[in-house]
């Protein structure tokens, strides 16, 4: 990995300084432990704290529809100043299909491409190397990772911690991208989808009980849906009151219901950042729903969300021969 | 599951098509069975995945959508947006766990009365086979 | 206060002897773990740090039915709560945030469904030995082995359990199991004022909370605000999992010809918590909402009554998504004063 810090903060020290530029997003060290936090620069200053490593594991783009939009005070001018976005690999393929669905138009962002050799699952390496409350480093060492916290440094083998979503990741640089640091890195061999196929596996009712163990401990939170770059409905469905659509009791028929929801509006558009599970307080495997109706949606209708930026969107498109072995 | 157990089965027919077959049925004296509770929509491209969940959450052991066939549908391509949508929900609902007989979509034209009859004995046998759904039902759950 | 002794082998006797009543206890569930009912004839293992939402349930939970309605003969059934429920193995801050709550669950009109519900709970705490990385409790009036809230706490002294009961409920516990336990001596309760003060030793981070409840009006429109929630994903997690968050909101749902009036957690996080009928959102974006958040758990409800509505037990800061960390936030509140 030859991204080199100095270049990144200089590079981002000069965007977020640009007149046309209102802040850029990108991560910064965290509070404690292996948290990395989405850093907000608004000047040539603020580029200083930016990092960029294998802690690294939030997708920004979500920051691009996350913000209020607030009515322009009587008098005064709208500002449309553009956001600056540090994306990972799998974060600019959310840009790209924010473009496709009109979420974002291309004047409206900066986009600065990080080629990534893949990130950790901290929680993973939480487990195997117990956090504490001192901030932890990272980096990429060849084909190892190395951790540096009070002065140690620690080697640990990529496969070990490597996060899921890295391991079956197809797109490690930007597909989209108004600046590239570094130098593009190469694909790697993809891991099977074992999490998916082994339910796959599995009998109808063997899924149906493993599913109502996750979906029952669901807490509705919605950090999922937040979280999501490309959930940014202005009104979701799953706040509407009249009609309710999914009641708001929690309990396991709801919590069901809010997740086939959340999968399915995004079949077709889930890019496969991985956010979800890592957000989830509860540890849902979020990213298997996902990642099964993803794969169906290559497979079948030969379609893959967030590469082509002028591409058709996925559900609101056909082509007149799509299968319908399942129609009676 | 007893033998003799009489299934739920919602379905949602298009204006155009589909429910016209279903009168056509009626119209013809077809005999077909009389578990079916049919909701009238507009297109198959109207039905919203969470309405076949919404269907079983309230004790549907079975769902059918049905519309025109690819082609013919009224608004040009309702039902080539429903037949993405829906195959798309199938495999989900499979995924999590859904017995795939309790779902189907079929395409019932205006004058295939005996079409419906046929898919609605299907459906209804396929819902008797997979058996009542306990799954997320609401009634499941103790309020 | 009467301090007793429990083996650790008798401890699935402990728990047999409490059959009939409901029991709450932490329980794996996956990778983390839950306060759930206990099943018949199982004894639930007490080796864990802290569980991932908070037994606040038990007193107050997720969703709550008030009373069913039917249309027939405009019949209302009303819930009873007759079942006395024993909840194992809470930590002391858990308890406390439930003592703190119920300042307010019992304020100017006595929530029936709360109120009965601790009534006929008895809370079982178990001293932490062992921290967690983003505890604070001291900072924040509580301790490792805090007995407010609860009624029995436990301490765990190797072989043993110490139990001193702290309420007329605890005792009642005690003798109710007195079979089973053994007086403790002197030594064994300096054995666990030892590990106490261990405990408090290993507490790395804290708050400085010195001047916060009154200085956090006057910060209203500080620019902090916007630095603070800048990345705040407006998820409900912080709120769900914190023991002291009591917001609720009430739903009438169907099923059927039956209906149903419940309460459920809501978030003051979401964008629809203070949204009125007319479209108008007082609280328009996240930064109002961050600001309420912090505001309403160390200034509020301090000023109504007089008691920081944190606990420390630093949950939102080891879940939130985006690293917005509670302790840093009112470092910065400090330094904007």
């Amino acid at each position: 990995m030859k991204m080199d810090l100095e270049q990144l903060r200089k590079t981002a020290a000069e965007v977020a300084a640009r007149e046309e530029v209102k802040y850029l997003v990108g991560w910064k060290q965290g509070t404690y432990g292996y948290r990395v936090a989405p850093a907000f620069v608004e000047d040539a200053a603020g580029a200083a704290e930016l990092i960029f490593s294998p802690l690294c594991t939030a997708n920004l783009a979500t920051y691009l529809t996350l913000a209020e939009q607030l009515p322009v005070p009587r008098g005064g001018e709208p500002d449309d100043r553009k956001v600056a976005l540090m994306v990972k690999g799998c974060d600019s393929r959310a840009v790209t299909q924010l473009l496709v669905e009109k979420g974002i138009e291309r004047d409206e962002v900066v986009v600065i491409g990080c080629p990534c050799p893949g990130v950790v699952d901290a929680a993973l390496l939480a487990e195997k190397y117990p956090e504490t409350e001192e901030p932890a480093e990272m980096k990429w060492d060849g084909e190892n990772f190395l951790l540096i916290r009070g002065g140690e440094e620690t080697k640990i083998a990529r496969n070990e911690i490597l996060a899921e979503k890295c391991r079956l990741c197809r797109y490690p640089n930007p597909v989209v991208s108004d600046i590239m640091l570094g130098e593009e890195v190469e694909t790697w061999d993809l891991a099977e989808d074992e999490g998916v196929q082994e339910l796959e596996n599995r009998d109808v009712d063997g899924r149906a009980e493993y599913w109502a163990e996750q979906f029952d401990k669901c807490v509705r939170c919605y950090s999922c849906r937040n979280v999501c770059p490309l959930c940014y409905c202005q009104d979701c469905i799953l706040d509407r009151l009249n009609p309710t659509w999914v009641n708001r009791s929690v309990n396991f028929s709801e919590n069901t219901a809010f997740n086939i929801a959340r999968a399915f509006h995004l079949a077709g558009r889930c890019i496969e950042c991985g956010e979800c599970e890592r957000v989830c307080p509860a540890n849902i495997p979020l990213g298997k729903l996902n990642r099964k109706l993803a794969r169906e949606v290559r497979d079948k209708y030969d379609f893959e969300p967030g590469v082509d930026p002028d591409a058709e969107p996925f559900q609101a498109s056909f082509k007149p021969d799509d299968p319908e072995d399942f129609i009676l | 599951m007893s033998a003799n157990f009489e299934p739920n089965v919602v379905a949602f027919l298009c204006n155009w098509c589909s429910y016209a077959g279903a009168d056509l049925a009626g119209t013809s004296r077809v005999n077909y069975p009389s578990n079916i509770q049919i909701i009238r929509v507009m297109c198959s491209g109207r039905v919203n995945p969470l309405y076949v969940m919404n269907a079983l959450q309230q004790g549907a052991d079975g769902v059918l959508v049905s519309g025109c066939h690819p082609g013919d549908c009224h608004y040009m391509e309702g039902n080539f947006y429903a037949r993405r949508r829906l195959g798309m929900l199938k495999d989900l609902m499979e995924f999590v766990g859904v017995d795939p007989k309790r779902f189907h979509m079929s395409w019932v034209s205006a004058s295939e009365g005996h079409k419906w009859k046929e898919v609605v004995e299907k459906t209804v046998e396929d819902a008797k086979e997979a058996g009542p759904f306990e799954g997320f039902r609401r009634r499941q759950i103790d309020w | 206060m009467s301090a007793m002794l429990l083996k650790k082998e008798k401890w699935p006797e402990f728990v047999e002897k409490l059959a009939g009543k409901n029991i709450w206890a932490p329980q794996a569930e996956g990778d983390a773990m839950r306060f759930a009912p206990v099943a018949e004839g199982e004894a639930p293992a007490l080796d864990y740090n802290n569980t991932r939402v908070p037994p606040k349930g038990a007193l107050f939970p997720q969703t709550e039915t008030m009373f069913k309605f039917q249309p027939e003969g405009a019949q209302v059934d009303e819930p009873q709560l007759e079942q006395e429920t024993v909840v194992l193995g809470l930590r002391p801050c858990d308890a406390r945030a439930m003592a703190i709550v119920e300042k307010l669950f019992k304020w100017d009109i006595d929530d029936p469904y709360y109120t009965r519900r601790r009534e006929l709970t008895t809370l079982v705490g178990l001293a932490c030995n062992e921290p967690g990385m983003n505890c604070f409790c001291p900072s924040v009036g509580g301790g490792p082995a805090s007995t407010e809230g609860l009624d029995l706490l436990m301490a765990d002294l190797g072989e043993n359990y110490l139990l001193e009961a702290v309420t007329k409920k605890g005792e009642a516990l005690l003798t109710e199991t007195k079979d089973l336990l053994d007086e403790a001596g002197v030594d064994a309760v300096k054995e666990k004022e030892k590990l106490v003060g261990e405990a408090e030793q290993k507490i790395k981070r804290t708050v400085d909370t010195e001047g916060v409840p009154e200085g956090l009006p006057g910060l209203w429109e500080d620019p902090l605000w916007q630095k603070v929630s800048a990345s705040c994903l407006g998820c409900g997690t912080c709120t769900y999992l914190c023991p002291t968050c009591h917001c609720f909101d009430i739903q009438d749902e169907t099923e059927g010809l039956a209906a149903r009036r419940c309460r459920m957690w809501d978030s003051c996080m979401f964008d629809e918590y203070t949204m009125h009928t007319s479209g108008h959102n007082p609280r328009p974006t996240r930064r109002e909402r961050t600001r309420n958040r912090i505001s309403h758990k160390y200034s509020y409800y301090v000023d109504k009554f007089d008691v920081i509505a944190c606990v420390g037990c630093g949950r939102c800061t080891n879940l939130c998504p985006v690293n917005i960390d509670i302790i840093e936030t009112i470092r910065q509140v400090k330094e904007a004063l």
